[in-house]
């Protein structure tokens, strides 16, 4: 990812709370942003399903069925059966579980994992930044996929080594971001003031750095969100991630998906909609909030 | 005498299987065949060197296999692949005591550089896979532990000489990997033929490309006169096996020599129709499971026969068979070849009954009185496609019938040898897999001695049955030995439970002709015999 | 400035060796061995001593930094060993696979570039109104679509609708450029289409903001014409992000169309890559890291010269 220069420094910042609060403030995002509105329930909708999948799922995920293999979407099974005549809505609701578990957890720990990284290098500067830097330029060298990979061949193939596999790559792509928002802030006078005054590091990176990055935070967790469950969905398809017969999207795209692609659509349209549905909402909703935070555009 | 007529019931028992999954081209008598065209074959992975006496992998065979002749080779019109029959060798004798085989080569055979073969470059050849100098691997030396030495008495015999009487020989020596080389060329650079070719088969080396193909053109001074009939091949590399698929439906490809998921042959004759021919056979690969007799509970038989007893075989061939490469039931043998085991026969054995709650119901007192009510555990699988997926869900779903919880965990196929090696499960699937249906080559690794016992079970009458089975000479003997083998390791012991046998798919463009499908996908890939109608 | 840039220049060697010690070690992290897959491979077994000697002479047997050491003695020589795999030589393994991705790679800059630029700037242009959100919804779809089911979907449509197969066998753009292209343009637009999602939504965010700048209010107010102020000013300013964010992806397609390669049947780095790990490939799977974060560090390295070039701040550093 690009450093952003446009992502600047302003006074405002978040600190600012809006008028009427927060539910004035989503009433005011929704409208005036449907996109990322939409976006947002679409993520809220994947969320609640995949707490809930024992009530929602009308089958078991992992029960054979032979008797009903390769059967079409219709009554008894929504949107059809797989080749094990296993239930493909209960696998896609399962499923929205393990997209959101390794979505959200390597997306967070990413991001957050960079962002500490990224302010303390650009809050203490010199030496610290200089190798910090180095050895993020290292990691970003790899390209993402083969980064997880061999972190995968390493580890093994469980959903923690997973979210692992795919947190580390994201670390100092994250950095990067944060550490050039963290550095404008780094370069005002009144954080040279503060030190001066006899304030403590711990002190200025809350009062001052943190606001500043928490917009590009926000916005790389979108990013990581969609792209995390992407790269799942790839692992999976490579044989490298989430394992039969958990229900996992990119796993029901492998193998028999594939095969039946003709004569059984149904089993590869819908796990490759649902992935590319979340993606889509996450991005959406990203987007829309990137342009709510930026402060420049609030004073429109 | 039962020999014969056990032969008759292969041929009709390998014609019924075929004739229930549409049209077979049966091989030579048909058409005339025709002289030109270009074979073009699909090939899912690429040699690691060139040389058939150091590596196992048909991403060698494939490409490489029309240069050379071995001395003796397996029928390529047969379709239990089992059948000896002549390549540079013309005639053979063996001595009435079974120690000393005698045979006659061809003469006026030539190198691809025009120097004649004799027989000194079989006894190199052999001396290099049986007696390897130090720093030359042989992968396959210790099955010619029986050997005592390779003789090259005149230019035009050469003789082996036995320690012991072992009725397999014949076919062992038909395998596709054992190469005849030049001899002046392994004299000078043993490890000449590791990134080389020089041989004396049907078609010469043009190029390989790395990662993209591998050309061969007909060798105009062939031997067997009159063959080679295509002008050439080219075999192209191709890994996903959808791209493979798209290759044949585009008709860019011919054929693909190993084989192709049932899903995947229904596209294609949906797709191509009577352009379509489908060859199906039995193949010469099985999974099993290994159980690990130094953990508890599976160092308990009882424990062991339950674990067979539950999976419904026959129902599990049924579905199976629609969706992934398995298919029929069988024993230590591939169904259809001289030493399988006729089904009745098979019926008696543990597991392998038809009535499956009776079974279960054993299975079921069988681990109460064991001690291993509620039984749970891992079960470790390679992660790969097919079929190792699909059957391995299908046994997690089996062992569930019997009140048996497992948890599935997938190892990453390179590193799942080294799991098994170390020891480093409770229960695993482990493959049998052999170029050639012969029980001297798919067995011994049963044995309590072998390295690739990784179950660790410790059995000496396996053991010795096994050796009563390789030195017995009349076949009635052996055959007797071979189910004594096949209901120890499977009905008494259980020390592996078998699945289902593979099944060989191989859908292929109607214009090549004269390629009969065997249970290997090691065999029958000189293309000596192969032309293309137009 | 050229005190700045030869500080990048000299960087570029320690993040090299980083790379390099990295990777030496993560793949010698991974369970298995080369000798152990290549002998007992598949089925059988083979004695350890055997097993001992290949390994000897592949110089496992060395302890991990000694092996380093006589790696490095031969990459600064710009000899990179040979496959473990195969014994042939690096290069010889890599060339053609690695003319292929650049190709691909370069191509699916260009569809790109193509995409994104004009639609970036009209989004940001027209911010908010429908425009906005169909080009944004058109970005974010390549995004959101996985490739291998993208790729699958493509070649089905072919075969179905058109009855007819790209060329499965690479030839170079010099030895048949109409085969050649009939080949590569398809997974071009499919990996173009998905990169120009990001490089769209870089080109609407850096247009949106330099559009507010203060020196673009100062233009306006000052009455000079639009179409100049975009030109001139505006875009020129937001190209630099842009550019940056299309440089890195570019090095990044070189080795990471990992599953796109698998779907359209592509000999290239990505796939060579899987198949090394597979293999455990040390030398090759080492060489082929190497090569990409290589590009990846010049490309970073180009990019600081164009930002010191294009931003007067930088130049006086």
């Amino acid at each position: 990812m690009a450093i952003n220069p446009a992502i600047d420094v302003a006074a405002e910042g978040l600190a600012d709370t809006p008028h009427g609060g927060w539910r004035a403030a989503v009433a005011d995002f929704c409208r005036r942003r449907p996109l990322g509105a939409i976006g947002a329930a679409v993520v809220v909708l994947m969320l609640a399903v995949a707490v809930s999948a024992e009530l929602v799922a009308p089958y078991d995920p992992v029960a054979v069925d032979f008797g009903a293999m390769l059967t079409r979407p219709g009554v008894q099974h929504w949107l059809g059966t797989d080749a094990f005549g296993r239930d493909v809505l209960s696998r896609l609701l399962y499923g929205a579980r393990t997209a959101l578990l390794v979505g959200f957890g390597s997306a967070l720990m990413g991001a957050t994992g960079g962002a500490i990284i990224g302010v303390g290098s650009a809050y203490f500067g010199g030496k610290i930044d200089l190798y910090l830097q180095r050895l993020m330029d290292i990691f970003l060298s790899f390209p993402l996929i083969i980064l997880a990979l061999a972190l995968v061949a390493i580890l093994g193939n469980s959903i923690p080594n997973v979210i692992m596999a795919i947190t580390i790559p994201m670390i100092p792509r994250s950095a990067l971001v944060i550490r050039s928002s963290a550095l404008a802030i780094r370069e005002m006078p009144y954080v040279d003031a503060a030190r001066a005054a006899g304030f403590g590091h711990a002190r200025i990176i809350m009062r001052h750095m943190l606001p500043n990055v928490m917009a590009p935070y926000l916005i790389m967790l979108t990013a990581f969100l969609g792209q995390a469950i992407l790269l799942e969905s790839s692992l999976s398809f490579l044989g490298l991630g989430v394992q039969e017969p958990t229900a996992a999207w990119g796993l029901m795209l492998r193998g028999a998906a594939v095969d039946f692609a003709e004569s059984a659509p149904w089993m590869a349209i819908f796990p490759g909609l649902a992935i590319s549905l979340a993606v889509f909402a996450f991005n959406l909703f990203g987007d829309s909030l990137r342009d709510a935070l930026d402060p420049k555009l609030r004073t429109l | 005498m039962g020999h014969r007529g056990l032969r008759i019931l292969a041929l009709l028992a390998s014609f019924t299987l075929v004739a229930g999954t549409g049209l077979v081209d049966p091989a030579a008598a048909q058409d005339k065949p025709r002289h030109g065209g270009e074979l073009v074959f699909v090939v899912p992975s690429e040699p690691p060197s060139y040389d058939a006496h150091q590596e196992e992998t048909f991403g060698l065979i494939h490409p490489m296999a029309p240069h050379y002749n071995t001395l003796v080779r397996v029928d390529p019109f047969d379709k239990t692949g089992t059948k000896p029959v002549p390549d540079l060798a013309e005639s053979w004798n063996i001595s009435k005591d079974g120690l000393i085989y005698t045979f006659k080569l061809h003469r006026g055979v030539k190198f691809h550089d025009g120097s004649e073969m004799t027989s000194k470059d079989v006894k190199a050849s052999y001396d290099k896979i049986i007696f390897p100098p130090a720093g030359v691997k042989s992968l396959r030396k210790d099955a010619y532990r029986v050997v005592e030495v390779v003789e090259a008495p005149d230019p035009y015999t050469v003789r082996f000489r036995l320690k012991w009487p072992e009725s397999s020989l014949l076919l062992n020596l038909a395998s596709p990997w054992n190469w005849i080389y030049k001899a002046d060329l392994l004299a000078k650079d043993m490890h000449w033929y590791e990134k080389n070719v020089m041989g004396t088969g049907p078609f010469t080396f043009v190029e390989h490309v790395k990662g993209s193909h591998w050309v061969g053109k007909k060798n105009p001074n062939y031997w067997d006169k009159g063959k080679p009939y295509l002008d050439g091949y080219r075999a192209i590399f191709i890994s996903a096996s959808s791209a493979q698929v798209a290759a044949i439906r585009g008709e860019r490809a011919h054929i693909q020599f190993r084989s192709f998921s049932p899903a995947e042959r229904d596209s294609l004759v949906q797709a191509l129709g009577p352009k379509i021919t489908v060859q199906e056979s039995p193949w010469d690969c099985l999974n099993f499971v290994s159980m690990h007799h130094e953990k508890k509970p599976f160092n308990d038989k009882r424990v062991r026969r339950a674990l067979s007893l539950a999976l419904d075989r026959y129902e599990g061939s049924k579905n199976l068979s629609k969706i992934t490469l398995v298919r029929d039931v069988g024993g230590i043998q591939v169904p259809g070849t001289p030493w399988a085991t006729p089904p009745a026969e098979l019926e008696k054995l543990a597991g392998y009954g038809r009535d499956i709650n009776a079974n279960r119901a054993e299975a079921r007192k069988l681990l109460k009185e064991a001690g291993a009510e509620g039984l749970s555990f891992t079960f470790k699988n390679r992660g790969i496609p097919h079929p190792y997926e699909p059957v391995g869900i299908w046994l997690i779903d089996q062992w569930r019938q019997i009140g048996v919880t497992v948890k599935q965990e997938f190892i990453e196929a390179s590193a799942y040898h080294p799991m098994l090696k170390r020891g480093d499960f409770e229960v695993a699937m482990d493959f049998q897999c052999g170029f050639i249906v012969e029980p001297d080559l798919d067995l011994p690794r049963f044995l309590s001695t072998s390295d690739a016992n990784y179950g660790k079970h410790k059995d000496t009458v396996i053991d010795d049955l096994f050796q009563k089975q390789a030195r017995a000479m009349e076949p009635e003997e052996r055959r007797k030995y071979l189910r004594a083998f096949e209901k120890r390791l499977l009905d008494e012991e259980a020390h592996v439970i078998y699945t289902l046998q593979w099944h060989r798919i191989i859908p292929h463009s109607s214009k090549v002709k004269g390629w009969t499908i065997t249970p290997s996908h090691y065999l029958n890939n000189q293309l000596d015999t192969v032309w293309l109608s137009e | 400035m050229w005190k700045y840039l030869l500080k990048r220049f000299a960087l570029m060697f320690p993040t090299l060796l980083g790379v390099a010690v990295v990777t030496f070690i993560l793949i010698r992290v991974i369970p298995g061995d080369v000798v152990e897959l290549r002998l007992a491979g598949d089925r059988g077994s083979v004695s350890d001593e055997m097993l001992n000697a290949e390994r000897i002479k592949f110089g496992l047997d060395q302890p991990v930094w000694r092996q380093f050491v006589t790696w490095i003695a031969g990459a600064a020589r710009l000899d990179f060993g040979t496959s473990m795999w195969t014994g042939s030589p690096i290069w010889d393994e890599i060339r053609l696979r690695f003319a292929l991705s650049f190709q691909v790679a370069l191509m699916s800059t260009i569809v790109a570039v193509l995409l994104a630029i004009p639609l970036g700037v009209i989004a940001a242009l027209r911010q908010d109104t429908w425009v906005d959100y169909t080009v944004r919804i058109f970005s974010i779809a390549g995004l959101a679509t996985p490739s291998f089911w993208l790729g699958i979907v493509f070649i089905l449509a072919l075969l179905i609708l058109f009855k007819w197969l790209p060329p499965m066998v690479y030839t170079p753009i010099w030895v048949n450029p109409w085969q050649n292209l009939a080949q590569l343009i398809w997974p071009a637009l499919a990996v173009g289409y998905r990169y120009s999602a990001v490089a769209t939504r870089m080109t609407r965010s850096a247009m949106l903001e330099v559009l507010r700048e203060d020196y673009i209010r100062t233009a306006r107010a000052k009455g000079l014409v639009e179409k100049l102020i975009l030109s001139r000013h505006a875009l020129k300013n937001a190209m630099l992000p842009v550019l940056t964010v299309i440089a890195i992806e570019f090095a990044f397609l070189i080795g990471g169309l990992v599953v796109t390669e698998q779907v359209f049947n592509l000999n290239g780095v990505g796939l060579l890559f899987v198949q090394a790990v597979a293999h455990r490939d040390y030398t090759l799977i080492q060489a082929l890291v190497m090569l990409v974060a290589g590009i990846f560090i010049l490309m970073n390295f180009l990019m600081d010269i164009m930002y010191a070039w294009l931003d007067p701040r930088i130049r006086y550093r």
